[in-house]
């Protein structure tokens, strides 16, 4: 039985329609036009225990109105959705005890208090025994390198040890499920690394479920194993990196390093994207050239110093979803 | 099954008092704010025969004790459901397993406690000032439990204000209305009895009155014992009022959680 279950979810939301000027303001008062807008809709998949789940798609897909009814904050306007057997927005309190939650753009730590103050807090919500307690902050306080500013005031944390702490307050209770809403927002490399091997410990060490929702596509490729991709309210994609990758990503790029200054270089079934300096990028379809060939090809008819073979990414790869839609099977539910 | 309510009583409480800047400069002008009102009354007093059989001392016990009392009752312990329903801080809190409205209660409390706390030293500072009657040990008894209903009635009309965002996400101009409303309705700025014929009557039947002019009129004895018992079971009628509709806001309100930010 999958962890998490959604079957046709649905929610619109209903909104007064705004006219402009002063004038309109007024009318909008007295005679409300109202206007449906569908966040998400026909959202069917499931999600097993221990699996780590990118969940992308562009601005305004529904990634965060499918999370809020995940969390049983928003009600749906239709289907169904169960966490754990639990119907989130009819027993959200149930629910909550079940899911960690880390927004990258908020936070649940008290602003003015020292980090320690909210895990208090956060004990006394949870019912934690207090030895319990103790084991996992001291676990997470190594884990995530907090020691130095556990009792800092959070308003002074660096963006890097804020979000540590935020990782931190959303799993002192251990849940079985975490949320992860673009997680690494506006983190150095350093920090992001370090959340990314933190999350990745604990999908498996722990087995904890983990939805990343992410504009991070490195993050994404780093850590999950299926991405459920999201446009327009639709999922329109759901399964292994690999998959998008193999249905996208035919082309490959054969890069050519010259020994000297050649014009033109042409070689059989394969285009010439670019040509700088020395160096000549070839396009290439990967199911209908044989990569041995236009090696032998190239180095027979040019003199070559280096020669690589370069992947799509699946940053590219969706960047061209977004834009020219999703060309493969529809995935129905 | 409290113990998360009472953390975020005794964390709303240590984060205000981080404010330590605040609490002085509200402190300070408190007990400026008694000198003038004593300095006004006393001139007033002096042009006027004394209305409504309040003697001089009496109106400066009310007004400092008013002011006293608005150490705590102007604190809007549920401010955060406007500010949090903004920031879409709310949605964190309602992905914990905890009954918000109860969780923003206690954090009023745990507001409410410290600025109560400010009251000792505002009270200490004010005496160096002005005199004011201590009445008896029953009167006082009365007076701090009317104190706590009208406390309850101003959290709820408190509440509903803020509760109001959950539509409109701002609500400053409303609030500021019924702030200066409450203010001459509720008895904070001069006692009720001052109002003369049929809006003297109404007055009191709205429940504004319950929240300064009801403890207050205890205080000063014009609410005779005889009265007490009715005077309370008004306001607790008011408090059981507003408490109501805050909870039939709050159920509506549940129902339709738009987070911003969505």
């Amino acid at each position: 039985m999958p962890l998490i279950v959604t079957r046709d979810l649905r929610k619109v939301f209903r909104s007064a329609k705004r006219f402009p000027g002063a004038l309109g303001a007024l009318r909008g008062l007295f005679s409300p036009v109202y206007e449906d807008r569908v966040a998400v809709t026909g959202l069917s998949m499931e999600i097993e225990r221990g699996e780590f789940i990118g969940y992308i798609g562009p601005n305004g897909a529904g990634k965060s109105t499918t999370i809020k009814m995940l969390t049983g904050i928003l009600v749906p306007s239709g289907g169904e959705v169960e966490v754990a057997g639990i119907v989130p927005h009819r027993k959200r309190r149930e629910n909550a005890r079940n899911i960690g939650v880390v927004f990258g753009q908020r936070t649940q730590l008290y602003w003015d208090l020292p980090l320690v103050d909210s895990f208090e807090l956060l004990r006394a919500i949870y019912g934690i025994p207090q030895d319990r307690y103790r084991r996992s902050l001291d676990a997470f306080v190594e884990l995530l390198e907090m020691g130095d500013f556990l009792r800092t005031p959070v308003r002074q944390l660096s963006l890097g040890q804020r979000m540590r702490g935020d990782f931190a307050a959303a799993m002192l209770h251990e849940p079985p499920i975490l949320y992860l809403d673009e997680p690494t927002i506006g983190l150095d490399v350093v920090a992001k690394e370090a959340i990314r091997t933190f999350v990745s410990r604990v999908n498996r060490e722990q087995g904890t479920t983990i939805v990343l929702t992410t504009h991070d596509l490195a993050d994404v490729e780093r850590l999950c194993r299926r991405i459920v991709l999201i446009d327009h309210g639709r999922a329109i994609f759901d399964g292994p990196i690999e998959r998008i990758k193999n249905e996208y990503g035919r082309e490959r790029t054969l890069v050519v390093r010259f020994t000297e200054t050649t014009s033109a270089p042409a070689i059989p079934g394969a285009r010439l994207e670019s040509l700088e300096g020395l160096t000549a990028r070839f396009v290439f379809d990967r199911a209908t050239q044989r990569v041995d060939r236009l090696v032998r090809e190239v180095s027979d008819r040019y003199s070559v110093e280096d020669i690589a073979i370069e992947e799509p990414e699946l940053e590219g790869i969706i960047r061209h979803i977004y834009t020219q839609g999703y060309a493969g099977e529809e995935r129905s539910a | 099954m409290f113990a998360p309510y009472i953390e975020y009583a005794r964390k709303a409480f240590a984060r205000e008092a981080t404010y330590r800047i605040e609490l002085i400069a509200e402190i300070g002008s408190l007990v400026l704010r008694v000198y003038l009102l004593r300095s006004l009354w006393t001139a007033l007093y002096a042009h006027n025969a004394a209305p409504t059989g309040l003697p001089l001392h009496s109106m400066v016990t009310y007004t400092t004790v008013a002011l006293l009392m608005s150490l705590v009752l102007e604190v809007d312990g549920t401010r955060v459901i406007r500010e949090k329903l903004r920031e879409g801080g709310i949605a964190v809190d309602l992905m914990k397993p905890i009954v918000v409205p109860f969780a923003y209660f206690s954090d009023g409390i745990g507001q409410t406690l410290l600025h109560a706390a400010a009251i000792v030293p505002s009270l200490l500072f004010a005496l160096l000032l002005v005199r004011i009657d201590v009445p008896s040990l029953p009167v006082l008894a009365i007076f701090f439990c009317s104190f706590a209903l009208g406390y309850g009635v101003n959290f709820f009309v408190n509440f509903l204000m803020n509760g109001v965002a959950f539509w409109t996400l701002e609500t400053f101009g409303l609030q500021l209305i019924v702030r200066w409303i409450s203010d001459l309705l509720s008895g904070q700025i001069l006692p009720l009895s001052f109002f003369p014929g049929w809006f003297g009557r109404a007055v009191f039947a709205l429940p504004f009155a319950a929240i300064y002019s009801t403890p207050l009129l205890v205080y000063v004895g014009i609410i005779p014992p005889a009265k007490w018992a009715a005077a309370l079971a008004v306001q607790a009628t008011w408090l059981a009022v507003t408490a109501g509709a805050s909870y039939l806001l709050w159920r509506a309100a549940s129902r339709r959680v738009v987070v911003q930010g969505g």
